[in-house]
Order: C-alpha cells, then structure tokens, then sequence
C-alpha cells in the first residue's frame, strides 16, 4: 500500500540573529494509511518542527526547509511536493486533506468568536457549504467528540468551556474536513490525567472510524506505548531509532533509546514490594546497587497534621466583599514519619499545593493543627514561624521561576544559613561548598547565575538551597515535574539518596502516579480538597478502594504496548468545583480502616 | 532586526553622550556673555559663518544659547525623574509587595491622581507655586510620580508573586531583606527603563511649560522659551524656532532610542 | 450587571477624591492667593477685600465645603478675569475641545492601526523598521513644534488652512473643522506615534498565540488570519489604550489650544493660570480631571461589550 506521507531527509533551519541554527536535518520517516506514527523526543529534540513542516507551518515560526522532500498522498490519489506547493494549494491541504491539535487547549480556540463560528469557517471554505449545512455538520462533530450539552456549547465562547472541553473542539476542529492524516502535537500534555485517558481513547476511536492515519508528538514514552503502531525516537534535531512500537520498548537498539526508556516508571512494575527504589538509570546500575537496604527504624512521627482547613475568599459585589470561598483544603489529616515519604496525588485543582502551602503557613489556613517536632505551627507568632521554618523546606515545580536571576548561585545557597545564623565567613564557605557537593553540582557553579544552568542543575541548586538549614521535612511540589525524563530520574535518585543518608522527610506532591509509585513509602488521594484514600504505598496501589482513586489509576499510561487501556470510549466523572457559598458547611472528613493504616474516606 | 536594534541603540547612546557632553562642557567653553550679548544689527540674522545657527529677535547667538538649554533643559529633566522615583519607588514597591489594604489605599490615590494630565498637573502647580527652575522640576517630578507608582507597584506584585521570594520567605529572610535583596533588584530594570523614557517625557513638558511661560523664565536659557519666542517671526526667521526645536527632537529620539534597546537588554522575559 | 453597579460606586468615589486633590493642589501650598491674584504692590484694603469675596478667611475646610457644595447646587461662582459665571464660560468651551480630542483620536488611530498592524505582520523586516523608525521621530518632537511646523506649512505657506481663531459651530460648522483640523492633526501625529508602537505590540503577542497557528492549519488565507481572527483580539486592548491617551489629549489641548488661539476648554485653563484666576483654576482642573475619568470609565464599559470573556464571565 503507497504510503500517505513520506519524509527524506528534511532538514530545517531556523534564521537568528547569530545566523542559521538547525532545527532538525537528515529526518526520513513514512506513515502509511490508517497507521499512528509516534514521534518521541526531550525537550529540543526537533519533534514539533517536524510535523509543522509537514504543514508548512515553519515558516511562520522563522524556519526555511532547506533541504530533503515531503511528499503527501493527495485525497485524489495524486502526490504533492509539499516543499514546493504554493501557498494556494497548501490552504486547500492545510486543514481539509491534513488536520491538527495542538498542546494547548487553554490557548488553541480564538477567545472572541463563538465555537460555532470557529467551526463552520473551515467546513464553508473547504467544502463550500452554506452556514446552515456548516452548522448542521458541526452539531454532529460536537456530537461526534461526545461533548455533552452540544447545541448549547455551539453558541458558547472558548472560556465558558473546561479545557478537556477545548481539546474536544479542537479535535472536532481538525476532524471537520474528514482529513486523511491527523497531526498532534502534545495534544494531552497540558491536561489531567483522566481528562488525557478521554482524549487518547477518542483519537484512537475516531482514527478506527475514519480510517486515517496519525502523526503524534509526544515526550511521553507511556503515552506512546498506549498510541503508536510505529515509532521515531528523535533526540537533538535527528533520529535516532525507529521501528514498530514492540521493537522500540522491547529491543531498542540505540543506547540512548535504552536510556529513556530506562528512566519510564511503569505503573505497576512496584507490586509486591514493600519498600522504594530508586529510579534506573544507565550508566547508575553500581549507585543503585549500592543501595543500602531500607534500615528498619522505628517509627517515630515528625509531622502531623490534624483537620487541616484552607479557603480562599471569592470576592464580588459592591463592595468587594466575601461572597463564595473556594475550599482549597478541608479537613485534612495525616501523620509522617521521620525519613519517609508521604506523597500527595491528585488532579490539578484538588488542593493538594494548597495543602503543602499551608504546612509551611506560606498561606494562612483557616483552621487545623499542624505539629512538628513537639510545635504547634498554626499557634507561632510572626517571630517563631520564621525560627521554626529551619525545619521545614519547600522546593518548587518551575526550576526557572524558584532561583532570583540577578543572585549568584553561592549567595542563595547561603541566604538561609545566614538567616539564622548558622555560620559566617570561611565556616559559611566551607558549609556552602558541602552543600554544592552534597547535590553533585560542580563547585564552580557558586559564582554562576541561574540562566547558566539547566533545569536539572538549577533544581538541583534549589535542592541545596533547601538542604542549607539542616531541615527535617521537606515538600516538593511537583519538584520533577518540569524536568525531562532522563534527568527527573537523576534529581529523585538524588532526592532519595538524600533521605537515606540525612533521614529527611518528604512531603511529595505530585500528579504522576507512576513517579509516586517508586518512590512513596505512603500514598494520600485528594479530590476535591479531601484526602478520599491514604495508606502504604503498596494498599493504596494494589487495593485501591475509593472510586476516585480507582478511576485515577485506571486512567495512568502504561509504558509498555501490551497493556493498552484506551481502545474504546472513556468518560470519567468530571471534577466539580471547589467553590460554596458562605453559608455552606461542609462535613467532617470520616474514614474506615479496611487495613491497617488504611484509610478510606466515607461517602 | 538584530542589526536595527543594535545600530539604533549605538545612535541613541552616540546621541545621549554628545547631548551630555554639550550640557557639561558646553557653558564652561563658551565666552562667559555670549549667549547674552545682544548684537542689534544682526537681529534674527539666518545661519551664517559668524553665526552657525543664526540670532534670535534680540540678536543674540542661537547655538550659544541653546548650548546653555541644553544644561537647563537636562538639568530640569534628570531632577524632576529622580524625584519622581525617589517619591514613586517607594510608594509602589510596598504598595505591590504587602498588597492588601496598604495596596488598596495607595492605589486608588494614584489612580485619582493618574485623572489629572500630567502637563496640567505640573502646569497648576508650577503657577500656584510660581514658575521657576526649582519649580518647575517640583512641578514635573510630582506630575510624574503617579506613573512612576503605578509601574514599580505592577512590578512589585509580579515579582512577589514568584517561587524565589516563597523560597526565601520560607528560608526566614526578613521582609525587610526579601524586598532589599529579591525585589528591588528584580524590577530595578523596569525602573531604568521607565526611568530613560519618563526622561524623554520630562524633557518635552519642560519645553512645554517653558513655551507657555509657566515654566523656565527669562532671561534663562531654555529651549521651550526659544520655541515661544520665534511664534511671531516664523515667516521671516524659521531657523529661531527650528534650531531648538531640533535640540528637543535630538535629546528625546536618543532617549527613546537608548530607552527601546535598554528594554529589550533588561528585560528578561525578551530573551 | 454588578459590573457596572461597582464601577459607577467606585465613580463616585473617584470624584470626591479628585475635587479633594483639585483643591490641596490649588489651595495647600504656599502663597497668598489674593497677594497672587492683585498682585503685591496692592493696597491692602483691595487685599482684605478679595480675600473676604473669595472666603479666603474661612477655615480650609469651611472654603472647600463652599466649593464642593456650590458646584453640586450648580453654582460654581464666577471667573475673576472674564467676570462671568464659570458654568456659562465651560459649557461654552467644553464643545469646542471636544472637537479637537475626538478629530485627533480618528485621525490617530486611522494611521496607526494599519500601520501598527503592517508592523507586527512583518515584524523583524523592513516594514517594521520603517514602521517603528516613524513612530519614533513622532513621539520626540514635542506637540506644539509638531503645530508650529503645520502653522508654518499649511496656513502660511500654501494657505490651505487658518492658522489661527476659532467660529462658532451653530455659525458654520465647517469652518469649525477648517479651524480644528490643523491642532487635531498636530495632536493626533504625536498619539499616532504611540498607539502605532502599541498596536504593534499587541499584535505581535497574539500572533505568537496557539490559536492563530490553528487557523493556519485550519487552512485560512493569511489575510483572514490577521485581520479577522487576530484584529479582532487586538482591538479590545487598542481601544483601552487609545481611551487611556486621553488625558495625554486634554493635557496637549491647554499647548495646542493656545498656540492656535483656539478658545476651548485647553484656552481657558491657560488663561486662568496665567492670570491666576483661582475659581476658575479650581473649576477647570477639576473638570478635566472628571472628563479623563470618565471617558476612561466608558472605555471599560466599551471594552465589556467588545470582549465575550468579561461580558459572559
């Protein structure tokens, strides 16, 4: 069978102002009709300007093909010379014989027309309709994406809708014209994991109906053995490997191809253990073997949390009073031991950050008890709270935004001994080098700024930050979640080297439930403000009791192509909001014990 | 692009430097008098050998005068904008980073101030006071300040909002400290730039209220005043209102040369 | 709906805070007023006088209780230059500005938008050069250098234009525009300037947005692309930042008014503070300041009925 698109060695270049840099070269790959083609590489890997070349969409990002072909299977059976069609005959292809998503949906819809208008104009240009057969046809794409209520969302505009919603119209969008190939880019990056559970399985569903082939870009090794038939493994600008997606995860050839799969947690691959391991890493194998065996201590609580509550006010009317509060957290309660860790999962919104925040009093809680080391937090005047900080540190999700840029590394390491007054003059030197030392970064990083590290590095700087006060508990808010997969496994192998060496403590919030699965002693599902399940990682994870923590694990990519879980429709309860009137009073969070130490929340 | 910016921020600072050095060294090379000196056979005499930019309706030399302008003028300018941060950075800095009532009260003054232009602004108080240099530059610098707030207050709330000043507020860095070591140096660029621009503009209402008689007096040199006095002559001598309208024109183009390209330099989010 | 409840309290309020800083700014610093109105070689019981007229022994708070209470009765006393009722004086030259501010803002934005767009299209090209090149030359002359060259060129030289005067608008309104066009053109090039600048910008941002790139895939010509999906994201933030050049307007009025002898609301206010005309500073300062306000005001409101994401959020 000819194949619907054929790439030879493209390469891309983009204009700067210190002349061209390549965006990618010497890339050949095919996709043949009815296949999904995974295109998978790290950040700078050259996966996206890939697909916008398909489309000829590089130009407008200031890239120019200089080289190679792209050959497209036309509707009519005739091939195209996409680097040489103009920009006519590109309109006609662009949208009508070759659909796209993108990663944002937030962003993806234009903000000032209507969902109507945003579909009919491509069916109107494409297939000459009138606005009344548009408009027919996209109450049925609507319908099509099983997008409940969908007369009402026609009239609707972009953000009255959730973003699960948007990438549904936004794929209704690419779907309009019936194209034969489907790019997406990211399509499920920037969403929840059930909400990206729904989209996966409506491509695949929609891709078996029409019988089209599609290109899909992702970073995501899990996501790509849920999705592909065949895979290219793209790593700075060139390929690196491809083959059918079994070849890829079961005998890659490439060692950098083994290396990123290495670093893939699978969801499941921790059953029967009772313990955390660290993350594989090539090249690791002696540092994991010499993993010193869980030292069996007694158990002995650092921090305990009781009826922990914090709203925010919702202000509106005249007089900008209080008129709603968002119950970020309610009534939450928990203990942690000293030296493990407790990691906080959930979906954006369900307070889980809130919930860390609050622990530290970075926001003030409305109620509850927060105990750590024999102190009550929430009863400390301004004057002991920031004492009582040394014992707890927090280190944040955005590697970019945690380290002031106009600070030299060796000054913000130092800020917090000095703030206390641990140490001074060659003392402190000594203390912050120790500290470079003690997270592997290079002692001449503590004269650098922050714009000249990596991401790694710079979380890395924040980790050492952290660790200047000699805290007990530290929280990381989704402290990997910036990072690419290879040095995310780097920085939580460092973060548990930590704590068997230091005996910290970690408060681990984070949406990946697969990270979490390696490396939590015990696990807490929020939802909606409430934990609805806290135990050992291990019941949580093989017995999971709650539906909202059934439903989450069910809805988690696996990175392995045997065990798919998206084939046909899906649709999970949609999350409500957090927001009640002031009047509101809710319930007491009640669990049942159905093992010991676990915990499920009564409906 | 790049080459533009670069080229257009070499003629700003280029521009800046001789417009700096005209003002300094410029009225201690001159003859003491010169600008001055009223030579009454040469009244609005055109450019010539004797005199490069010609002589004003009184016959004095117009390039010596507007040398002196120029200090005038910058002198004016450089005081009224330091004024204005000195009175707007704080004011906006605590405004933006404690937020809340604080934020709430000083904000809706700036705001009713922000409804006064600020040329009427500086042309009311430069007359209740009484027009002066000194005047002027109070004038101008309060006109100015409620701009000045409102700017540094966005920054401050931006920048207090960012994961390092959490991190350094749960590592027990004092308020005092976190605004001194995190905040200011973050908008310190934001307050440069709109420190250059706010130049350009204070160099423009200083001709203005010079040109309505509110604001240098004679017999000082200033180059509003120039414009003001060739209104009556511009058929027969265009040159008196063209020299020192081209000394506003070059000062203000360098500054917003220089102010563009310091933006895009300074301005990390740009990169 | 409680949108526009809120913002209408918070007018109000605004409005008391302006005629509070209306009357610090003219009556808390230093100098004696009457001494500034007659002048210091006066003979003190004329002095003594116009102080008793004017209420200038009262407390402070007794004199801005008169003001504020007298223009609220509709009194708002009387002009000691022009001795007539400063109401009548206002209401006579407040048309006469409105003219001018709203011919410079159409002429400012008839330029800039095409151009500001044009820029950003070809962003990091020629165009754009030429673009931000002459919006830089029009930001550094002052405004009324910008008049004086037009006085120079249209009304002296090829005498298309009076450089001078103002007529009456119920007498012949065309020739109100002949007198109004020059000041609004000399305006309206420096607000040019600036509004091209942010067009520019503002169109840079949303081209750089997801959902342009969607419309290109979806197969949309170009031109659809920027001038109906893109321009009409743009003219929200557009509107709000021309409406926001107001005040820049009515304070160029006071330079522009004068140099062309325009008698409006700008005349007026050069008139009372060269001849210290305190009530009528008062009254004219004020009433400015209310105006930009509450143009500023209609602006929002403009920009609610334009932007779906407020009116429905």
């Amino acid at each position: 069978m000819k194949d619907i698109v054929s790439v030879d060695h493209l390469r891309v270049e983009f204009a700067t102002g210190d002349g061209p840099v390549v965006g990618v070269q010497d890339v050949s790959f095919t996709i043949a009709p009815g296949e999904t083609l995974c295109v998978v590489g790290e950040s700078g890997s050259g996966k996206s300007v890939t697909s916008l070349s398909l489309m000829r969409l590089v130009e407008f990002g200031g890239g120019t093909i200089t080289q190679g072909a792209l050959t497209f299977m036309r509707a009519d059976g005739t091939t195209l010379d996409v680097t040489a069609a103009s920009s006519q005959v590109m309109g006609q292809v662009r949208g009508n014989e070759i659909g796209m998503i993108f990663q944002e949906p937030m962003t993806a819809l234009n903000p000032v027309f209507t969902i109507e208008r945003q579909l009919t104009d491509g069916l109107m240009l494409h297939k000459g309709l009138t606005q009344e057969a548009a408009s027919a046809r996209a109450l049925d794409l609507l319908k099509s994406v099983r997008i409940p209520e969908p007369e009402r969302r026609l009239r609707q505009y972009p953000h009255e809708l959730s973003g699960g919603m948007r990438q549904r119209v936004v794929i209704a969008m690419a779907m309009a014209c019936e194209p034969k190939l489907l790019i997406a880019d990211e399509p499920t990056t920037a969403l929840d994991v059930t909400i990206q559970a729904e989209i996966l399985a409506l491509i695949n569903r929609l891709k078996r109906e029409n019988g089209m082939a599609v290109l899909f870009i992702t970073h995501d090794m899990a996501v790509v053995a849920q999705m592909a038939d065949r895979v290219v493994v793209m790593y700075h600008g060139r390929i690196v490997e491809t083959g059918t997606v079994e070849q890829i995860f079961e005998n890659p050839q490439e060692n950098y191809t083994k290396a990123l799969l290495a670093a893939v947690p699978k969801l499941g691959e921790m059953k029967g253990k009772a313990a955390p391991e660290r993350m594989r890493l090539i090249g690791d194998e002696a540092a994991r073997a010499a993993q010193t065996a869980p030292k069996s201590r007694k158990p002995e609580v650092l921090l305990q949390v009781k009826n922990l509550t914090t709203r925010f006010p919702v202000k509106g009317g005249i007089l900008r009073r209080t008129v709603a509060q968002v119950h970020a957290v309610e009534d939450v309660s928990f203990t942690l031991n000293v030296g493990e860790t407790l990691a906080l999962v959930g979906e954006s919104g369900c307070g889980k950050s809130s919930c860390g925040r609050s622990i530290l009093r970075l926001i003030e809680p409305t109620s509850g008890e927060v105990w750590i080391g024999g102190r009550d937090i929430g009863a400390l005047n301004h004057h002991d709270l920031r004492r009582a900080r040394a014992d707890m540190q927090m280190v944040f999700q955005d590697p970019f935004a945690s380290l002031n840029p106009y600070r030299r590394l060796k000054a913000q390491v130092a800020e917090p001994i000095q703030n206390f007054g641990l140490a001074s003059g060659t003392d402190l030197e000594a203390r912050v080098v120790q500290l470079f030392d003690r997270v592997r970064l290079p002692r001449e990083f503590m004269t650098r700024f922050p714009h000249e590290l990596s991401g790694g590095q710079r979380q890395r700087a924040a980790i050492a930050r952290a660790l200047a006060v000699n805290p007990k508990l530290i929280v990381a808010d989704e402290a990997v979640s910036a990072l690419d997969v290879s040095v995310q496994a780097q920085v939580l192998n460092l973060m548990m080297e930590l704590q068997e060496d230091l005996g910290l403590s970690y408060l681990f919030i984070s949406h990946d439930m697969a990270v979490v699965e390696r490396i939590a002693h015990h696990v807490g599902v929020m939802y909606l403000g409430r934990i609805v399940e806290i135990g050992p990682r291990a019941a949580v994870f093989d017995n999971p009791q709650h539906p909202y923590t059934q439903s989450l694990l069910s809805a988690v990519p696996i990175a392995d192509p045997r065990k798919r879980r998206f084939a046909d429709d899906l649709a999970f309860k949609p999350i409500t909001s957090p927001i009640f009137p002031l009047s509101y009073q809710p319930a007491k969070s009640t669990y049942t014990e159905i093992a010991p130490g676990h915990l499920v929340l009564n409906a | 692009m790049k080459r533009f910016k670069t080229t257009k921020g070499m003629i700003g600072i280029i521009l800046l430097l001789l417009i700096a050095l005209v003002a300094i060294v410029g009225p201690m090379v001159i003859p003491p008098d010169a600008a001055t000196a009223m030579d009454m056979r040469a009244r609005r005499a055109p450019p010539s050998l004797t005199h490069i930019f010609g002589t004003d309706q009184l016959g004095r030399d117009l390039m010596y005068r507007v040398i002196l302008g120029t200090r005038t003028s910058l002198e004016i300018a450089v005081s009224a904008v330091v004024m204005s941060i000195v009175l707007g950075l704080p004011l906006g800095l605590i405004s933006g980073y404690f937020g809340g009532f604080v934020d709430n009260v000083l904000m809706r003054l700036v705001d009713t101030l922000l409804a006064f232009p600020a040329l009427l602004l500086a042309l009311t108080i430069s007359a209740v006071l009484g027009p002066n240099i000194q005047n002027t530059i109070i004038a101008i610098g309060v006109a100015f300040t409620p701009y000045l707030a409102r700017i540094i207050r966005g920054e401050a709330l931006r920048v207090a909002q960012m994961p390092y000043v959490e991190a350094a507020r749960s590592a027990g860095t004092t308020d005092l400290m976190i605004m001194w070591r995190h905040v200011l140096p973050n908008i310190l660029p934001a307050v440069i730039v709109q420190g250059t621009i706010s130049l350009a503009f204070a160099i423009l209402a200083e001709a203005g209220l010079s040109f309505l008689g509110l604001g240098t007096q004679p017999p000082a040199a200033s180059w509003g005043l120039m414009i003001q006095a060739s209104r009556d002559q511009l058929d027969i001598a265009p040159w008196t209102a063209l020299v020192p309208g081209l000394a506003v024109a070059l000062t203000v183009l360098g500054l917003n040369m220089f102010g563009d390209v310091l933006r895009d330099i300074l301005d990390p989010r740009s990169k | 709906m409680t949108y526009v409840l809120n913002r209408l309290l918070s007018v109000i309020l605004t409005l008391f805070l302006i005629t509070l800083v209306t009357f610090a700014v003219t009556n808390i610093l230093p100098g004696d007023v009457a001494m500034m109105i007659m002048g210091t070689q006066s003979n003190p019981e004329a002095l003594a006088g116009l102080r008793e007229s004017l209420g200038l022994n009262d407390p402070l708070l007794v004199q801005y209780g008169h003001w504020v209470g007298g223009m609220i009765s509709g009194d708002w006393g009387n002009s000691l230059i022009f001795k007539k009722p400063i109401f009548e004086l206002l209401a006579q030259k407040a048309a006469a500005s409105a003219i001018i501010v709203a011919m410079s803002m159409i002429i400012a934005l008839a330029l800039a938008v095409p151009l500001g767009v044009w820029a950003a299209v070809h962003r990091d090209k020629w165009q754009d050069t030429v673009s931000s090149t002459s919006a830089l030359m029009g930001v550094s002359l002052p405004d009324f250098f910008w008049g004086i060259l037009m006085i120079l060129v249209f009304a002296r030289w090829l005498g298309w234009f009076p450089s001078s005067g103002f007529v009456d608008p119920a007498e012949n309104f065309l020739g109100t525009l002949r007198h109004a066009f020059l000041p609004s053109l000399a305006l309206g090039l420096g607000l040019m300037a600036h509004l091209t600048r942010m067009t520019r910008s503002t169109m840079t941002g949303i081209l750089n947005q997801e959902f342009i790139r969607v419309a290109r895939a979806k197969g949309l010509a170009e031109r659809t692309v920027i001038w109906r999906y893109a321009l009409a994201n743009a003219i929200g933030p557009v509107i709000t930042i021309a409406g926001l050049q107001i005040g820049y307007l009515f304070g160029s009025i006071i330079v522009m008014e004068s140099l062309f002898g325009y008698t409006g609301m700008g005349w007026l206010t050069y008139q009372a503070l060269l001849n210290r005309d305190l009530p009528l500073i008062q009254s004219t300062v004020f009433v400015i300041a209310a105006v930009v306000m509450l143009t500023n005001l209609a602006v929002d409101l403009l920009y609610v009925v334009i932007d779906p994401r407020i009116r429905l959020g």
